[in-house]
């Protein structure tokens, strides 16, 4: 199975828009595409929130059932389609987190903190996908450690910035400032390589 | 729109770790503020780039299966509805009486049942209550035995929440075994409904509080468990229901 944003892609693949286009008509194929695109992104992700195989899955199926349900209200002026389906997993998958116990999920989160965002790719068919992990492996490794821990624990454990706080003890002040720091050294590291606005995921790079 | 930009905020949005107070005041300032909207385009771009850092892990087979299975379920409900619509004037008029019909030989069938199964069961029989809820529009779903080929039931749930449920056929338990009612979501832990046992003669009359809704349910089925009854199923399925109109 191809996984990745646009794993495999060819000019023939239809892109993302068009996708929904066609699950709007009913078109069960069209879903399927959209989870050979994003179904292991979807369920790394998911299992790098929850920590466990078996949730991961049911965050994985929820999210796209939930697509399938809400492909009528998609608005695709509010973002992307990947955008729209991580956010989907990562809400369910911190629903499902918040419903332990708040110790629990901060053991969790410094166990998967370690080693998460490194490794060799397992998919070198998927050459985006490859650049992709690589920029954003070395770009979070550039950052001081208590900026990436922020986003850590902003992002994959599901704390708000007043729980992060609490948990570092350090001031709010410090901690949103913290987050607001790495993300624009993130935006800066990754914008030429990223941000491209009109193309979608699918679409071949000129 | 606020004149102070959220701009130690805007990040933390992007991330949903904001505080739920913070949320409304942020949304509500980036609609018009093209400044501010065009740095959480970039941040949430910045975050939907963040997975592609993690390692790989392919997700499991039979999860593709699953989506697959519930989104066929789905289409031709959305289908019904929208061939309802499509009625025409005269049978959208009559289908109220004929609406009400139903419902009327709904409780009368419910009301007859209850009787029955007061008669033939020497089990405790039902009181007001459950009395007062066969009487309650509601749908009827029938039980087939998988795990148990002789068995049967029948499970009445009212629209406005609460129910019941009428078994035969299935072999008394141990003292340490018991019989667990369950509704079986997609993607999501099946809900324990009841647990029960049953009389000498093999039935039971059990009222049942469903705390999701039969348009989330994919299959209702009872298994046995401990005594104590389980959180999830684990043992087999005795009887089943699955996809009902």
């Amino acid at each position: 199975m191809r996984r990745g944003p646009s794993a495999g892609a060819g000019a023939e693949e239809p892109a993302d828009p068009e996708l929904l286009r066609r699950m709007r008509l009913g078109d069960e194929a069209a879903l399927e595409a959209l989870y050979l695109r994003y179904g292991g992104l979807i369920f790394t992700l998911a299992l790098r929130i929850v920590g466990d195989h078996e949730l991961a899955r049911e965050v994985l199926q929820d999210t796209f059932l939930r697509s399938w349900d809400g492909r009528e209200t998609f608005d695709p002026g509010r973002g992307r389609v990947a955008w729209w389906l991580m956010g989907i997993a990562r809400n369910r998958a911190v629903d499902l987190l918040r419903s332990r116990p708040h110790q629990a999920r901060l053991r969790e989160q410094t166990r998967l903190q370690s080693g998460t965002h490194a490794g060799e790719p397992a998919q070198p068919d998927a050459a985006d996908a490859v650049v992709l992990r690589r920029l954003v492996i070395e770009a979070l490794e550039r950052l001081p450690i208590v900026q990436r821990v922020a986003i850590e624990l902003a992002y994959y454990g599901g704390f708000t910035q007043t729980e992060i706080s609490r948990h570092l003890e350090q001031p709010l002040g410090t901690i949103k400032s913290r987050t607001r720091e790495a993300m624009e050294r993130l935006r800066q590291v990754l914008r030429a390589a990223l941000i491209e606005p009109t193309r979608e995921p699918g679409q071949r790079r000129e | 729109m606020s004149d102070e930009h959220p701009v130690e905020d805007l990040a933390a949005y992007a991330l949903g770790s904001v505080d739920a107070v913070d949320n409304a005041r942020i949304e509500a300032h980036v609609v018009d503020c093209a400044a501010c909207a065009a740095r959480l385009r970039d941040y949430e771009f910045v975050v939907s780039a963040l997975p592609y850092g993690l390692v790989p892990v392919p997700p499991p087979p039979e999860a593709w299966t699953t989506i697959s299975a519930s989104a066929q379920i789905q289409t031709p409900r959305k289908s019904r509805r929208r061939s309802r619509s499509r009625l025409p004037a005269w049978l959208r008029v009559a289908r109220w009486p004929a609406l009400a019909a139903l419902l009327a030989l709904l409780v009368i069938w419910n009301v007859t049942l209850e009787r029955e199964l007061t008669r033939r069961s020497p089990g405790p029989a039902p009181g007001p209550e459950v009395e007062a809820l066969s009487r309650r529009p509601g749908r009827v779903i029938i039980l087939g035995g998988t795990g148990a080929p002789n068995a049967s039931a029948r499970i009445f749930v009212a629209v406005d929440g609460g129910g019941h449920l009428a078994v035969s056929g299935l072999p008394p338990l141990q003292r340490e075994r018991t019989y667990q009612l369950w509704f079986v979501r997609t993607g999501r832990p099946a809900v324990s409904a009841a647990t029960f046992r049953v009389d000498s003669s093999g039935r039971a009359w059990v009222k049942v509080e469903p705390s999701v809704s039969l348009d989330d349910v994919r299959m209702i089925m009872v298994t046995e468990e401990p005594a104590s009854g389980s959180p999830t199923p684990t043992g087999g399925d005795l009887l089943i229901a699955r996809p009902w109109p």
